[in-house]
């Protein structure tokens, strides 16, 4: 009796064992084949700062969206399923909300447990930028703040992406000025203003800013990092007449801000990623 | 399915002389030997639905207390890993180099639920705090409804086909270099659901639980869900179990009908038990409904070892 139960039981194992390992079989067919689909469609998607190569982010993610949370202007979004086997990796979508580090340390790459988003060159880079800072300033004066000089130089380690301008649509580059606020009415992306006269410590939405420039030049002004990423470029045609266009330097990490408040429509800035690592 | 000790069972007693047989006991006096049938049922459910609202809530109104999802989450700063998405990741890691890269929060998160889970009984992750199971109890209930009613036919199948799901799991995690559990993981998408907004992919959820409903019970949670099967070798010897007292015991079954993972609960049937004192296995989730259910409290939740020091 109880010999013939545990052959019945054995005989089950086995006709179900096959079955699993068929399914699991299907499963990792499927799985190869959407991951062919998926190398060009993940190429789009904008990850966040200190974000590691694509083929090793895919497996690195795993999905928590701790990295959402954190994020003080909700910049980073997690994909859909029409994203593939990206589900549930977080992005970022410059044009809807940028990111403009406005959380001053990376919180997003600190955050991440399992070193998706790799803090390493981050720390290093403000601990180097630290130990520079007090060498130049050995005794403590009144404007002393290592912070600023420790999160300027991690912005400036970041690489997202780089920003590539359309020259065809661009405003500067048409010679044209610009008044009034940059995008469309009801758009909700906020972002700091590095603009030291607003003194701003948190976030303000893009449309609160108003703007009245002779010829625009937004998203020079309103990089976060400066004159290193992003300048007005003079370029002197050969009538003798002179046009102004911004260029964009190596400097570059790629956040989207200039894409963010690009007044031009369309938008004449988009982010193109870059294949780090 | 594996049964190295094979003991002879002790001789069944005649009902007469069980202390707690149902037998000519109606239903008035066992409803009130049992004045509430659902205490440990409203307390799980309670603690699972909380924290699942503490995660939404978390990331709804930034309170932080309860960040990230079931799959990693960070509760008062202190990280939390899923314990199959870290066993991933590792082997992935140890075949790529990455490893190396892996923060000391990861370890620490993994470490923390591997003990935590193992004090409070492994697959109490399933009944407690999982998602999923709270709609697959549910439509389990549904399901009962219909085979009752005659509606439908009960599928059952071997339930060790779930070690096979768990060793291919992590197979196709190394081999395609990707996770690929995760992406049809109804906890993880559930969990992501409940604190993102809902996503397309939840359709994937509702087939899984239809197909719970209509033709085989509990097909997910019984036998494919690797992270079941992770917590059940976490709490293979946890000490906070499930006892049986076979002294106590009326042989009614009742419990077997409730149970979740009614082979858990073998030693209940008349004539099977080896031991005077029983203790629920790794499969059993420390649901409790066995608790509530039971007439003569002959099981019990217990911390196994405990009665001896004391």
């Amino acid at each position: 009796m109880k010999k013939s139960n545990s052959e019945i039981n054995r005989r089950q194992f086995l006709k179900n064992g096959a079955f699993a390992v068929a399914a699991i079989g299907a499963v990792g067919v499927g799985v190869n084949y959407l991951k062919k689909l998926n190398e060009e469609n993940a190429l789009t998607l904008l990850r966040p700062p200190g974000a590691i190569h694509e083929d090793e982010f895919i497996y690195a993610c795993i999905k928590c969206g701790l990295c959402v949370q954190i994020c003080p202007i909700e910049a980073i979004k997690l994909a859909g399923i029409s994203d593939g086997l990206s589900y549930g990796t977080p992005y970022i979508d410059p044009l809807a909300q940028a990111c403009d580090f406005s959380c001053d340390a990376m919180q997003c790459v600190e955050t991440c447990p399992t070193a998706a988003l790799d803090f390493i060159p981050f720390k290093k880079a403000g601990e180097d930028a630290l130990i520079e800072y007090q060498k130049a300033n050995p005794t403590p004066g009144p404007d002393y703040n290592p912070f600023i000089v420790q999160s300027q130089s991690m912005k400036a380690t970041t690489k997202m992406g780089i920003a590539v301008i359309d020259h065809k649509t661009c405003l500067a580059r048409n010679g044209k000025g610009f008044k009034g606020s940059p995008r469309e009415d009801g758009f909700k992306g906020v972002y700091r203003s590095p603009n030291p006269k607003r003194k701003e410590r948190k976030a303000s939405p893009v449309n609160d800013h108003i703007f009245n420039r002779e010829l625009c030049d937004l998203c020079v002004t309103e990089c976060p990092i400066g004159e290193t990423a992003i300048i007005m470029e003079e370029k002197i045609r050969g009538n003798g007449e002179s046009i102004w266009r911004p260029m964009v330097l190596d400097g570059c990490t790629g956040c989207g801000v200039c894409v963010m408040v690009c007044p031009s429509t369309p938008n004449s800035i988009i982010i193109e990623k870059l294949e780090v690592v | 399915m594996i049964n190295l000790k094979k003991l002879t069972p002790i001789p069944a007693k005649r009902r007469e002389e069980m202390p707690n047989s149902k037998l000519g006991i109606t239903f008035k006096e066992w409803k009130a030997n049992k004045p509430n049938k659902h205490k440990w049922r409203n307390i799980r459910w309670g603690v699972l639905l909380f924290f699942n609202f503490l995660f939404w809530a978390s990331f709804a109104f930034d309170i932080g207390v309860l960040e990230g999802s079931l799959s990693g989450s960070r509760f008062l700063g202190i990280y939390l890993m899923d314990p199959f998405n870290a066993l991933q990741e590792m082997f992935i890691g140890s075949r790529t180099g990455y490893f190396t890269m892996l923060t000391m929060n990861f370890f620490i998160g993994f470490f923390i639920i591997l003990m935590f889970y193992f004090l409070l009984g492994g697959r109490s992750f399933c009944s407690w705090l999982c998602p999923y199971h709270f709609l697959a109890e549910n439509a389990e209930k549904l399901h009962n409804y219909f085979v009752k009613k005659k509606k439908i036919k009960e599928h059952t199948y071997n339930i060790g086909i779930k070690y096979i799901f768990w060793v291919g799991f992590l197979l196709l995690a190394v081999l395609t270099k990707n996770l690929v559990f995760e992406n049809i993981n109804p906890v993880g998408i559930i969990s992501r659901a409940i604190i993102y907004g809902p996503g397309l992919i939840l359709l994937w959820v509702v087939v899984l639980l239809l197909f719970e409903i209509v033709y085989s019970k509990r097909f997910w949670c019984r036998y494919v869900c690797p992270i079941g099967v992770t917590y059940s070798f976490i709490g293979k010897l946890s000490p906070t179990t499930i006892k049986f007292d076979l002294s106590k015991c009326g042989h009614c079954r009742d419990c077997q009908d409730v149970c979740l993972v009614p082979h858990e609960l073998w030693f209940v049937k008349r004539g099977e038990a080896t031991k005077e004192i029983h203790f629920a296995g790794a499969d059993c989730t420390r649901c409790g409904l066995c608790v509530d259910i039971c007439y003569g409290d002959a099981l019990s939740y217990s911390i196994r070892g405990f009665d001896k020091i004391t």
